[in-house]
């Protein structure tokens, strides 16, 4: 779907991923940089959600990672934001958060047709699979 | 209960019968009729007299009660001074025991209307207080996402280089020790849920065996690592709907705190289960120092730790069984506790079947 995904052999190669990673906190962004980058996966980062938001819209990444808990236009907004336009199934994200979110709540992102979501603190492995379930899904 | 007025009649009653009734007599035995006759009218007269003494006794004295007590009764629904019935009277002591019942009334009126006003404001400190340890926990987090991810990426050496073994020793315990600040940090974020009853319960139909088997899975690895045992106590099967995530962080809470009580290569924790009609009595029994009976009264409280001077030192949140109750609570429950010093602990928690309606603190 995003015309920048390296392809090969027809298939998006699951090891070299461009990710968009969108969260208010550096020194969060910093770390799942730079573990992604070890992995050979290729990041963007926005630290804000209106710049996440338009960086989400160029569409050209494999998977973003959403922070939801961000000052101002938060992880929620963007997601209304591309529902609103009917794209927000046109875009893998996975959602993470610290916050108080409720199981409850996190289903209905994904029914509303988020990929997945993950609880910070961060399980890095379980975050790469994640990220991987979500490029070949 | 006899009405004073009853008493007051029953006694003039009583007397003015009396005294007609000797008269009577006196009359009819008596030899001169005209004296007879005088003394009949003047026991006729008292005996009336008394009578009609009593009707107005009955008035100035029971009616003014009577309206009092009417406006205390008001008052003691109310909590206010409506003075519905309006006393009159000329008795004194009636009118000092109204104006003290008045008095009275207004101070009470008065201390309710400051309580109210405290309750409000300290409902609204609880409130502020439940949102700063939410926004405090919240804030805790945050930075554990970093420290975590650099330590699992150091501690994969293919990821950041190789480590020696001392460098791999330090890591190895930053990553536990961060681990140990998220549990305390989610333990307090639960604990904070459950006292604003926030807490979600979900219900899902649950197989009693196959739910003690995965604990006893789960639980596998860090018991044999401290050579104990852990063994499932045979129980007739059965399917219970409620909250499994739940019922698991109550196991686990419990078992944890057995793996702390118990000696390693002695020890033996049993869980089990007793499937009744309406409920299931869950246990987590082990073989260890046990608890005193001061401890058991309030181990189930927010932050209590067992007195660490004879006991080996603890390193839980002491929030553990607080959380554990507050869950029992809100899946309609009750936890308890059997124990005896160097004998051994046994933590049960029985919960209903089929919750009908799940919630936390209200």
């Amino acid at each position: 779907m995003s015309k920048n995904s390296t392809i090969k052999d027809g298939k998006r190669d699951s090891n070299h991923l461009n990710i968009l990673i969108i969260d208010d906190n550096e020194q969060i962004t910093k770390m799942l940089t730079t573990f992604l980058e070890l992995k050979n996966h290729k990041c963007t980062v926005a630290n804000d959600g209106k710049q996440g938001l338009v960086l989400i819209q160029e569409n050209k990444h494999d998977v973003v990672l959403l922070d939801l808990a961000m000052p101002e236009f938060d992880g929620y907004a963007i997601i209304k934001a591309l529902e609103s336009k009917d794209m927000l199934k046109n875009h893998k994200i996975i959602v993470f958060t610290a916050s108080t979110v409720t199981q409850d709540e996190l289903d209905q992102l994904v029914s509303r047709g988020v990929n997945s979501y993950i609880l910070k603190p961060i399980d890095i492995d379980l975050l790469l699979s994640k990220i991987i379930e979500s490029a070949i899904s | 209960m006899i009405p004073i007025k009853h008493i007051l009649f029953l006694v003039s009653g009583v007397s003015s019968f009396i005294i007609f009734y000797m008269g009577l007599v006196n009359y009819l035995t008596s030899v001169e009729s005209s004296t007879g006759i005088i003394l009949l009218i003047f026991a006729t007269a008292v005996a009336a007299g008394t009578l009609l003494s009593t009707v107005y006794i009955s008035k100035s004295i029971t009616n003014p009660i009577e309206k009092l007590a009417q406006n205390m009764t008001e008052f003691s629904k109310t909590n206010k001074i409506t003075n519905k019935k309006s006393i009159i009277t000329n008795i004194k002591e009636i009118h000092e025991l109204n104006e003290n019942f008045e008095s009275m009334g207004q101070k009470v009126e008065k201390t309710l209307t400051v309580q109210k006003e405290y309750v409000v404001k300290l409902k609204e400190i609880d409130r502020k207080k439940a949102e700063f340890s939410s926004m405090v926990s919240h804030e805790l987090k945050t930075p554990l996402v970093p420290i975590l991810g650099y330590v699992q990426m150091l501690q994969k050496q293919e990821l950041m280089g190789e480590l020696n073994k001392k460098q791999l020793d330090a890591v190895d315990e930053i990553y536990a020790s961060a681990l140990k600040l998220q549990r305390l940090v989610g333990d307090i974020l639960t604990t904070q849920k459950l006292d604003l009853g926030k807490l979600e319960f979900n219900q899902e139909n649950i197989d009693i065996t196959e739910l003690l088997n995965s604990i006893i899975k789960d639980f596998s690895p860090i018991i044999s690592q401290k050579n104990i045992h852990i063994v499932k106590e045979s129980t007739k099967n059965g399917i219970i709907f409620s909250d499994k995530d739940r019922i698991n962080q109550v196991f686990s809470n419990l078992i944890k705190n057995a793996i702390d009580f118990v000696e390693s290569e002695k020890g033996q924790i049993t869980i089990g289960a007793k499937n009744d009609k309406e409920s299931v009595k869950f246990f987590v029994k082990d073989n260890g120092i046990g608890i005193s009976e001061t401890n058991q009264k309030e181990i189930f409280k927010t932050f209590y730790q067992i007195d660490t001077s004879t006991s080996r030192k603890r390193e839980g949140s002491g929030l553990g069984l607080a959380i554990c109750k507050g869950i029992i609570d809100g899946l309609g429950g009750k936890i308890w506790v059997e124990s005896k010093e160097n004998i051994g602990t046994a933590f049960y928690f029985e919960i209903p079947k089929q919750t009908i309606k799940i919630n936390g603190k209200k």
